[in-house]
């Protein structure tokens, strides 16, 4: 059976209460980054946010299988991608729809932890990628971009280890969990920052002027 | 914009061919996947923690795992990276533009 679970936490996982503040925390930040982001979907901008968007469902379908000892594969997640492309509130809406896609078409994530699988894929990983990506580009942009989507997803699963680490279904082990997925996220990270900074470097050679660097700066 | 001026545009044209190929790579890294056996660490988690029965979903979704009724394995999961990348371009496109009005 085909799998895509690297970050999406299914139902039953998370303490509802716990579900619930995620949940209103990405519900305030969805909120802002719509707010923000309007003025950005004119003309071009609008059909550039969709197929950013669609681009990033697919690739995270590919599976990279890693024929290590126990085996496992990473998938690229795209949230520090969507916020360095996009800017950090498009990316914000433009992984939102892939993730809600997910859950409610493919039941890939669940959906009382929707609000939390949103928080960490659309949120945090877009602003955390999107801040690293501003801070080191102006000593090298396309290293920026790699440890952008490095940082970026092991930032992502140390939201996921937070909300399963303070639920009973994981007997409130918080440090356990921190520990397997940090540190399993810190290596599968590599490949997100890689498919990151390949990615960028194209769309910077073949389209630079789509860029929100391009442009003008964005106010966070 | 009308469908037929978005594809009048080069780099959307190229997009949406990008597209398909990446859907079209879907099946082959899920079976080369399959092939490692492998886990990930939020599967470790769960069961090093003793969580891995507490999955349990509250909605049946229409195409669980990317799979699709009555298609076999490989060509379901194409179907369903087809499928899932439409009504992902489809919904950003449709939410744009009450989205760009509202400024």
């Amino acid at each position: 059976m085909y799998r895509c679970l690297l970050m999406h936490i299914p139902d039953g996982y998370v303490d509802l209460p716990i579900a619930a503040v995620f949940a209103v925390a990405a519900g305030v930040a969805l909120t802002i980054a719509a707010r923000r982001s309007g003025d950005r979907l004119e003309g071009s901008q609008a059909p550039l946010v969709g197929v950013t968007a669609a681009g990033i469902f697919a690739a995270q379908m590919l599976n990279w299988p890693l024929p290590i000892p126990g085996g496992t594969s990473a998938h690229f997640v795209g949230g520090a991608f969507a916020g360095i492309v996009l800017g950090p509130h498009l990316g914000v809406l433009a992984m939102s729809a892939v993730v809600v896609v997910q859950a409610l078409l493919f039941g890939d994530g669940g959906l009382t932890v929707l609000g939390a699988n949103l928080f960490n894929m659309a949120v945090v990983e877009v602003y955390v990628g999107y801040a690293i990506f501003r801070l080191g580009r102006r000593w090298n942009d396309v290293g920026a971009a790699f440890v952008a989507g490095w940082v970026a997803a092991a930032a992502g699963a140390v939201g996921v280890a937070v909300q399963l680490g303070a639920s009973a279904a994981f007997n409130y082990e918080l440090l356990t969990v921190l520990a397997i997925m940090g540190g399993g996220h810190a290596v599968l990270g590599l490949i997100e920052g890689a498919i990151t900074a390949v990615v960028y470097r194209s769309v910077v050679q073949s389209r630079p002027d789509v860029l929100p660097s391009a442009t003008r700066e964005v106010a966070v | 914009m009308s469908v037929r001026e978005y594809w009048s545009i080069q780099w959307i044209r190229r997009a949406l061919i990008l597209l398909v190929v990446l859907a079209l790579l879907a099946p082959v890294f899920g079976v080369a996947a399959e092939g490692v056996g492998y886990t990930e660490p939020i599967e470790v988690a769960a069961d090093e923690t003793g969580a891995s029965g507490s999955a349990d979903p509250v909605i049946s979704s229409p195409l669980p795992d990317y799979s699709m009724p009555g298609l076999p394995g490989p060509i379901g999961t194409l179907a369903s990276a087809l499928l899932g990348s439409a009504v992902v371009l489809v919904s950003m496109l449709a939410l744009s533009r009450p989205l760009a009005r509202e400024q």
